[in-house]
């Protein structure tokens, strides 16, 4: 579902850093990934590869066999938004608008109906247990429900990969523990890859994969 | 200063892009009011400069205004004591026909006792022209021309120049080139030298002179021989120095000054919006930076000053670029104004060279750099009002506070109740002009809220229009007023300015229609010059009998239209036979009965004021008037008031009959021609032009050339003010673009999440254009609102303060609705950058900017 080959991250500053070098990965479909490492290992910057929000120096990523190096920018975009789902630490949603108009954005964005947009964005709130809640704004609302906002968000189109960076990681524990076994419950459900970039090592140990990395470089593939 | 360079210089070299908006402001503010004024200085000056190199030694002037005075007077004050040299002239303006050499001034001299006042230098072997005069007196086709204009269009002495005169086209041969400097610099140099007897026919002056230049004796002062001369000949004369006439030329150009300034101000007053815009976000984007200040022990004084500083050096550096770009600006605009003064005042002008007045081009730079500093006061206040504390925590600082909010709705509707308590006490001009800044203030204060109901109002239609785009663009109105009120206000403003401007316009143009339908009836015109402004050239009286002898024409109505002062206005006296007219025209009345109105001034027992006239000196039905005359002072009572607009400043109109006998002046500027029923007018034209035409200079215009003639200056008068108004709207529109760079900076990381999700290049676009365009039309709602009121506050200042013209209130609906592209696309054309910037740059730095 996501290779990536020999893949080069350099950022051109006063001096040259290398946040990836050389990075070989096969991710199945259906694989639940944890990635891990300390911080300025380039966990993120791996994540922001797979989801085309940045480009490679060089090497070559495929998701679901297509190359995002070929991409155009307007193709890489359609990409993400029809294939992967993101879920940011800092959830990222738009506070002026409400939960339902939120999970509703990708869809609109791609064009659909007004009312097939307003049938999905409630069935995937209520699918994480927000039904109540559909005309709150985000600052109405917990950060555990806000990161849920964020994670039907993610889901609008049932994508087949799910890059969650430290999705827990702004969460006391208890609800931290509630949104991870969420995150499990869609994995298993929709069987889609998941990501995950975290700090955290029970949230690494609950996925069936842990990558390591440091200096850059994958240094530790654990499989369950 | 180490704050400045620590703090600030980095803060501006970050947002250069910004600090050059914002400087743009006070950039183009400062550049229309240096352009504009230098370009008036510059004409005002050519005057002055003309004026006094061709008056020479001459201490004191003795005129009377346009319709000069008869021979008898030259001796009367050459007799009197204490006056050493008294000599008479002519001037007038011809045009010989070069090529984009323009007019030729003609200064028309007695040379026999002329050199007592002015110096005549002349090339190797001309000066046998002015030691013996008699020359010039034998031959009355002599001519002088300055050494610059015969080089320029290669004479030589013995060439023969021509120029239409009375007598037809007329050659001159030139008898002499006077030397460069002095006199001779005169008009930009294009001045010529006539024998003053000579051009009384020429010029179709009769037995007349237009003034007397005089040279006192030793001992005798100019308060001395001014009373003596005053008391010698009346009150029908002015006895001034020659300065004296630059004072009359600037108050016939009070008008135009007026509206000149008053606009270059205007935009420097919405120069001054979008400094506030970018200090007011500046302000909000740096609370930290202030924060972090003031907790390591910068007084609250301290930041007040840093903000100030860097409000000063914007405001001088773009006040220094601004009036550079002003004497640019003048390079043009003094060509333009020349020309427009030439066909609305018919006084020539050559301006060779732009005057730079040091004074001036110092007080527009203080006044740009106090400008900035004023409107970076509230900002710098609030920066200074920070707390510490809060100002380290992370959060938006964007909203209006409710407190704010409900002080400044309360101010305004204070502001608005006094100023329509004003409204009824506007007789007392105070009250009028304070009524007029409160509701200005009024609206100013109103902005921030009606700018964020009206957003709130657009929110719907927009998300109709697109879903996620549209929302977005009024949300971000909607959460950040602060970043967009200053740029509403300054588009209002300048939007209030073009809809005012335009509403006078409309006025102006539907009053002189409306004139033109009523008083401009005749089928033909006769005049001396194409300009009919100009009267340096007149018809002799017994041409009117010439011209009832042609075919076709039924009636001739002789006009002379002499400009005198009155009461301190430059009022035009329309001389004319008051029974034919009566006859002719309906008259719009203002005050009186017609019929007794045309039967009193056609006995000469009245003189008919025209309605601005009557506003401007206060004047009504009944009055005397006592009008100066070279005869005596001339007593009438106002026997009617009239609409017309003949004249800016104002008109009189008296019987000719009694012109003739008060001022001694039987000449004709304007000859009116009625025909016969079924004659057609360019017939008729042609029959007067092959019986009358080979011998003087003459041009007969169609009913419908005056009328384009008269809506062509109306044009180039309002296209002048139109400048302005671009300048004002090109203002507002770099606040749209300054709040726009600074909405995109501010939501980076939601149009990062946008993208995130799936957002398209162009949707993120369309975002942008469409907060651009809320931007607009909430800018052109409540500056069409403005406007209207704006509108109402000029055409009452017109009427009471300025030319007394009684303009009716007419919305101009045509412009409102023209408006409305215009904005969309200048708010879309802002946008455009601002857009590309959104859509450029890194993803993952946007959404994880903080």
């Amino acid at each position: 579902m996501i290779s990536l080959r020999a893949v080069t991250k350099l950022y051109q500053g006063k001096r040259q850093i290398a946040a990836l070098q050389g990075v070989d990965l096969e991710i199945a479909r259906g694989e639940m990934v944890s990635i891990v490492g300390p911080s300025g290992s380039g966990k993120s910057t791996l994540l922001n590869l797979i989801g085309g929000l940045d480009r490679a120096t060089s090497g070559e990523i495929r998701i679901d066999g297509q190359a995002l190096t070929a991409l155009s920018d307007d193709d890489l975009t359609r990409l993400r938004r029809d294939k992967i789902g993101f879920i940011f630490q800092f959830f990222n949603l738009l506070p002026s608008l409400t939960c339902v108009e939120n999970v509703a954005l990708p869809l609109h964005l791609k064009g659909l109906p007004r009312q097939e947009i307003d049938t999905r964005a409630r069935s995937l709130l209520e699918m994480v247990q927000l039904g109540q809640r559909l005309d709150h704004l985000p600052d109405e609302l917990s950060g555990g429900e806000r990161q849920r906002v964020a994670i039907a968000r993610a889901l609008a189109f049932s994508p087949p990969v799910l890059l969650a960076d430290e999705p827990t990681g702004n969460l006391d524990t208890h609800t931290g523990a509630d949104i991870l076994a969420l995150i499990r419950d869609l994995h298993q459900r929709l069987n889609s890859t998941v990501l995950i970039v975290t700090h955290d090592a029970s949230v690494a140990e609950s996925c069936q994969r842990t990558v390591t990395l440091r200096d850059s470089r994958i240094v530790g593939d654990v499989r369950r | 200063m180490i704050l400045l360079r620590l703090i600030s210089w980095p803060y501006m070299r970050k947002h250069l892009l910004r600090s050059v908006l914002t400087t743009a402001g006070i950039v183009l503010g400062v550049a229309l009011l240096v352009g504009m004024q230098t370009a008036n200085r510059s004409v005002l000056s050519a005057f002055n400069q003309t004026v006094e190199r061709i008056a020479g030694k001459a201490q004191l002037q003795v005129s009377a205004g346009d319709p000069g005075f008869g021979e008898e007077i030259l001796e009367r004050v050459q007799s009197l004591p204490g006056i050493r040299a008294a000599a008479p002239v002519i001037e007038a303006e011809a045009d010989p026909g070069f090529p984009g050499q323009g007019k030729l001034l003609i200064l028309a001299v007695d040379m026999t006792g002329d050199r007592s006042l002015r110096d005549y230098e002349f090339d190797n072997g001309d000066q046998d022209v002015i030691d013996d005069p008699l020359i010039f007196l034998a031959q009355p086709d002599s001519i002088i021309l300055t050494r610059e204009f015969a080089a320029r269009n290669h004479i030589v002495s013995g060439s023969k120049i021509t120029f239409d005169t009375m007598q037809g086209r007329k050659q001159f041969t030139v008898r002499g080139i006077l030397k460069a400097g002095g006199m001779a610099q005169a008009f930009g140099g294009n001045l010529g030298i006539m024998d003053i007897y000579a051009a009384q026919s020429v010029f179709g002056r009769g037995r007349h002179f237009d003034r007397i230049d005089i040279g006192l004796n030793e001992g005798v002062t100019l308060e001395q021989g001014e009373a003596a001369l005053r008391k010698l000949l009346g009150p029908g004369f002015t006895v001034e120095p020659p300065s004296g006439r630059g004072r009359h030329f600037e108050s016939l150009l009070g008008v135009y000054t007026l509206a000149m300034t008053v606009s270059s101000v205007f935009a420097l007053f919405i120069g001054m919006f979008i400094i506030y815009n970018s200090f007011a976000i500046a302000v909000t984007q740096r609370r930290g930076e202030i924060g972090i200040l003031r907790a390591l022990g910068a007084t609250r004084r301290q930041v007040r000053v840093l903000f100030l500083a860097e409000s000063a050096i914007a405001g001088l550096i773009g006040s220094c670029a601004g009036a550079g770009l002003g004497l640019i600006f003048a390079r043009t605009l003094t060509g333009v104004s020349a020309d427009m003064l030439e066909s609305m005042f018919g006084v020539a002008q050559n301006v060779q060279q732009v005057v730079i007045d040091r004074a001036f081009l110092f007080f527009a730079v203080v006044l740009g750099t106090g400008t900035s500093m004023l409107a970076a006061l509230i900002p710098a206040r609030n920066a200074a009002r920070v707390e510490p504390i809060q100002a380290l925590q992370k959060g938006r600082y964007q909203v209006l506070g409710a407190g704010e909010n409900r002080l400044r709705r309360n101010l305004a509707l204070c502001a608005a109740a006094l100023s329509l308590a004003c409204l009824p006490l506007s007789a007392n001009r105070v009250f009028f002009f304070a009524g007029f800044l409160l509701t200005l203030l009024a609206a100013l204060l109103l902005t921030p809220f009606l700018a964020l109901e009206l957003t709130r109002l657009l929110r719907r239609p927009l998300k109709w229009l697109r879903p996620v785009e549209g929302a977005l663009a009024a949300d971000s109105l909607l959460q950040a007023p602060r970043r967009t009120s200053a740029t509403v206000a300054a588009l209002m403003l300048s939007l209030a300015l073009v809809i005012g401007q335009g509403g006078v316009a409309r006025a102006s143009l539907s009053s002189i229609e409306e004139w033109m339908n009523n008083s401009l009836n005749p089928d033909l015109f006769v005049s001396t010059t194409e300009n009919i402004a100009s009267h340096g050239v007149r018809f002799p009286a017994s041409m009117q009998q010439e011209l009832e002898n042609v075919e076709g024409i039924a009636e001739v109505q002789a006009a002379r239209l002499p400009r005198i002062d009155f009461h301190g206005y430059p009022v035009m006296l329309v001389s004319i036979q008051m029974e034919s007219v009566g006859r002719r025209i309906k008259r719009h009345m203002v005050a009186g009965d017609e019929a007794t109105m045309n039967r009193l001034a056609a006995q000469g027992k009245g003189v008919i004021f025209s309605e601005n006239l009557a506003a401007l000196v206060k004047m009504k039905l009944g009055d005397m008037v006592d009008l100066p005359a070279t005869t005596g002072t001339m007593q009438l009572p106002i026997v009617g008031i009239v609409r017309d607009l003949s004249n800016q400043m104002g008109t009189i109109f008296i019987d000719r009959q009694v012109y003739i006998r008060y001022f001694q002046d039987d000449t004709v500027d304007v000859f009116r021609i009625y025909l016969k029923p079924n004659i057609s007018p360019e017939t008729t034209r042609g029959r007067i032009v092959d019986r009358m035409g080979n011998g003087r200079r003459m041009f007969v215009l169609l009913n419908r050339d005056l009328r384009d003639y008269i809506s062509r200056v109306m044009e180039q008068w309002f296209g002048l003010t139109y400048v302005q108004v671009i300048v004002a709207m090109l203002v507002a529109i770099l606040g749209i673009v300054n709040t726009l760079t600074v909405s995109i900076s501010d939501r980076r990381r939601e149009l990062g999440v946008l993208r995130a999700v799936g957002g398209l290049r162009w949707q993120i676009r369309r975002s942008v254009w469409l907060e651009a365009a809320a931007i607009g039309i909430i800018g052109l709602v409540l500056g069409v609102a403005t406007g209207a009121v704006l509108l109402y506050y000029e055409l009452q200042a017109i009427q009471h303060d300025i030319s007394g013209m009684p303009f009716a209130y007419e919305f101009p609906w045509g412009i409102a609705l023209l408006l409305l592209p215009v904005i969309l696309a200048a708010a879309l054309g802002a946008s455009i950058f601002p857009a590309e910037r959104a859509v450029r740059g890194s993803l993952v730095e946007a959404l994880e900017y903080e």
